[in-house]
């Protein structure tokens, strides 16, 4: 597809990876590419955007009036958080499936039908936004009912989730084939990570076909009224779901690409595929934290939902972090890659792209993304931040800076292994990953300040000057001002990967294949058995590092309820 | 060698774990306990918990309270002073109705949250000092009633944090709070 490959297939259509030793089927790898040059089409959108929205909230510039400014967020949210990211990860589904299992796709029509159905969607919401005009309004993200938005926006998003269920079902077919032919064999680690996020995802999917289905009959007036409360449960199953998708789909990229470019080797089967099961228990529980300070839900309901619950699912990330790290500490250990406590880490391929965003993409996630996460899903502490700045900070250290990293660093290896062919502007392409996670990095941290420290909303286009009175939150402009830097340079760091993927499609060299990272894994494949069992190499350098973090989530923990301990008496 | 991208192989669920992933494993689980019985029993011993009942309400119904609330109370150049323990705040397009209000520190109010047209965020904060802050959610057809007592006499500025609409950003009123 699209001509821009440099591989053959067979006369079955099949071709080997010189690299995974995967067979790949040219029916899922059509697909993958189709996908996944859509999904950094819609980065790109998003991230123009990105521009005009940052440089509106450093009020120093100001570029935005505040109603462009909603319609602006609300396309670069809708771009990045929803059209990146799930077209991505219907590209991770059929890599997972198809080509981790050696099959062909199954029911390819349906992979097509399921994109045209995405594709527009995906531009109807677009124009429905861009034209946004009185009495509607621009949708943000969440489109909470009773504020209208035009039934074209409803209309076109629920075109998009019904298109993803389409496209998830020729990797539920590959798979239900698999085991009707296999019926004893085990899916490997990354094929079952896969198959836990597409059940997710249907149960996200759903969500949203019961939010976007009853709030375009009520725009269309066929409904009379829609409850606020019960939008803001259905909506959060989606709205809170899909974000579970990103996690699990990155999850899934991180076991893959420490074992393709670092050599990593799963810890434990036993271990990883357990949290795998959490999380299909529980973490649709997490939706619940959307609605910590909201009316209506009882405290019983919230408090058990966000954490009883979903705590099942904060230990089976807990439990990911460490495998993950540590699998990777094991598998250059056993090939002598790494002496001492952290010698294993520092002797990685870091000039890698593929590697370095994939574990500052753990890194970030967990420290900046994980922890606050976990805080604001308190009941008590989510009254600090609700609402606030804070939150996007959260979630632009999510998926913003975690998931998005990862798929860069997938992204990378597309271009590699499904393209084949080596990464033009290669210098470029070495510090990208350094350049955009580092100032995500700073640029979220300063969201997360202006939003517990002083109070600063969300969507708020002027809070140095509000309409009407004296007060400002001036105090904050400090903040601000390291944020407009940091966005700038992030915005850079992204626009840099997409520049360099494509001038790989365009005038990329045909990728030699042979060993990537600093370890051959078909050597490494071949040496099965003259090393200890993985459980029983050293994970000390992983454990140490995840005792640093546990220690962060304990300090960063007490403080928040420290702060919020200083608030005037709330409650009975 | 155990590649995730293999079908494991031998007997993988009983293979050994690594002692130290054991004990983070461990170490994870009791800190969630710890998480979860530390907010149970903040609703006991804290002073701070976005909690209190719920009651379905119509706008116009809710309108109306509010206009009976702003009868009974004082007017004064600062703000209104309510007869007695309960404010009614009624958030629209692009305000808030019963605000701002006068009331004494180290009282106990009542605050009756609603809107009359769309989702609203009330969002509260210290002038002294920015980092004293709270935002509760504010949904039509429903009126939250939420205790709140005040110990420093400030004055406490509200903001709407919930996106309602081209106005958003005017929302502002205070809370004047006496010694
Ligand atoms: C290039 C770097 C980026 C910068 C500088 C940036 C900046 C921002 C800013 C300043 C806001 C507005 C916060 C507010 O006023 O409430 C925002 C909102 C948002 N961003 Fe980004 N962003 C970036 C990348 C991303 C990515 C990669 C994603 C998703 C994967 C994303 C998803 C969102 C979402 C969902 C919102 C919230 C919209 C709403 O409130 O409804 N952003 N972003
Ligand atoms: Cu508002």
């Amino acid at each position: 597809m699209f001509g821009r490959s440099t591989y053959d297939y067979d006369d079955d259509g099949f071709r080997r990876c010189s690299v995974t030793g995967l067979d790949i089927h040219r029916s899922a790898e059509d697909m993958v590419k189709l996908y996944g040059l859509t999904a950094i089409l819609a980065l790109a959108v998003g991230g123009v955007f990105a521009v005009f929205v940052a440089l509106t909230r450093w009020e120093v510039v100001g570029l935005l009036s505040p109603g462009d400014f909603y319609t602006y967020l609300s396309i670069h949210a809708w771009n990045l958080l929803i059209f990146w990211m799930v077209f991505m990860e219907i590209a991770i589904l059929y890599v997972g499936g198809p080509f981790v299992l050696g099959r062909k796709l199954a029911l390819p029509s349906l992979a097509k039908a399921g994109y045209v159905a995405m594709l527009a969607g995906a531009v109807t919401v677009n124009a429905a936004i861009w034209l946004t005009s009185y009495p509607n309004n621009a949708p943000l993200l969440t489109s909470y009912v009773p504020l209208e938005s035009s039934w074209q926006f409803y209309l076109g998003a629920l075109v998009f989730v019904l298109g993803a269920i389409v496209a998830a079902l020729p990797f539920f077919a590959t798979m239900w084939r698999e085991k009707r032919e296999n019926p004893n064999a085990t899916l490997p680690l990354v094929a079952f990570g896969a198959f836990a996020t597409s059940i997710i995802a249907f149960e996200a999917l759903v969500g949203g076909v019961l939010t976007y289905g009853p709030a375009l009959l009520w725009r269309l007036e066929i409904l009379a009224t829609l409850d606020s409360a019960f939008y803001r449960q259905m909506y959060w199953i989606i709205g809170h779901g899909s974000q579970q998708i990103n996690l699990l789909a990155m999850i899934t990229v991180w076991y893959f690409i420490t074992h393709v470019v670092g050599g990593a080797e799963v810890a434990s089967q036993k271990v990883s595929r357990t949290a795998f099961v959490l999380y299909i228990f529980f973490i649709n529980m997490g939706a619940a934290h959307h609605l910590m300070s909201d009316p209506v839900v009882s405290t019983g309901w919230r408090m058990w939902n966000t954490s009883y619950a979903a705590y099942g699912a904060v230990l089976a990330s807990m439990i990911h972090a460490f495998a993950i790290p540590a699998g990777l500490e094991a598998g250059r250990r056993a090939k002598g890659k790494g002496g001492g406590l952290f010698g294993w880490l520092w002797s990685g391929p870091w000039d890698d792209p593929g590697f370095s965003a994939t574990i500052l993409s753990i890194v970030l996630f967990g420290f900046l993304g994980g922890i606050t996460g976990v805080m604001m899903g308190q009941m008590q502490l989510n009254m600090t931040w609700h609402n606030t700045l804070a939150v996007p900070g959260h979630f632009h250290a999510t998926v913003a800076t975690g998931t998005t990293l990862a798929f860069m660093g997938l992204g990378y290896y597309v271009l590699r292994l499904v393209f084949g062919r080596e990464w033009s502007l290669g210098p470029i392409a070495k510090i990208q990953p350094f350049l955009y996670g580092g100032a995500m990095g700073v640029t979220v941290v300063m969201m997360m300040y202006a939003g517990v420290l002083f109070g600063v909303p969300r969507r708020h286009p002027t809070v140095m000057d509000i309409p009407g009175t004296e007060f400002s939150f001036e105090a904050a402009a400090p903040f601000f001002a390291i944020f407009g830097v940091g966005a700038l340079v992030s915005i850079v760091g992204g626009a840099l990967f997409v520049v360099v993927a494509l001038a790989t499609l365009f005038t990329g060299d045909e990728f030699e294949g042979g060993p990537v990272g600093d370890l051959s894994r078909t050597v490494a494949d071949g040496g099965g058995s003259d090393h200890e069992p993985v459980h029983e190499q050293s994970m000390r350098g992983t454990f140490v590092l995840t005792l640093v973090f546990f220690a962060t989530f304990v300090v960063l923990t007490a403080l928040n309820w420290y702060l919020l301990s200083n608030i005037w008496g709330i409650g009975p | 060698m155990d590649s995730p991208l293999d079908e494991p192989e031998g007997n993988w669920w009983d293979e050994a774990v690594n002692r130290r992933e054991t004990l983070w494993i461990a170490l994870s689980a009791g800190w969630a306990l710890s998480l979860f019985g530390w907010m149970i029993g903040w609703t006991e011993f804290g002073d701070q918990n976005n909690v209190g009942q719920t009651y379905s309400i119509t706008p116009d119904e809710f309108q109306t309270k509010v206009a009976d609330f702003k009868d009974r109370a004082e007017d004064t150049e600062r703000g209104l002073v309510p007869a007695d323990e309960d404010v009614y705040v009624g958030a629209l397009q692009w305000g808030w109705d019963g605000l701002p209000v006068v009331l004494e520190a180290g009282e106990t109010y009542r605050f009756h949250l609603g809107s009359y047209d769309v989702q609203h965020g009330f969002s509260v904060r210290n002038e002294e000092n920015l980092s004293q802050q709270m935002s509760l959610q504010i949904l039509p057809d429903y009126e939250w009633v939420v205790e709140m007592e005040f110990d420093e006499p400030s004055t406490y500025h509200v903001v709407c944090n919930e996106f309602c609409g081209n106005g958003h950003r005017s929302m502002h009123s205070t809370i004047h709070v006496e010694g």
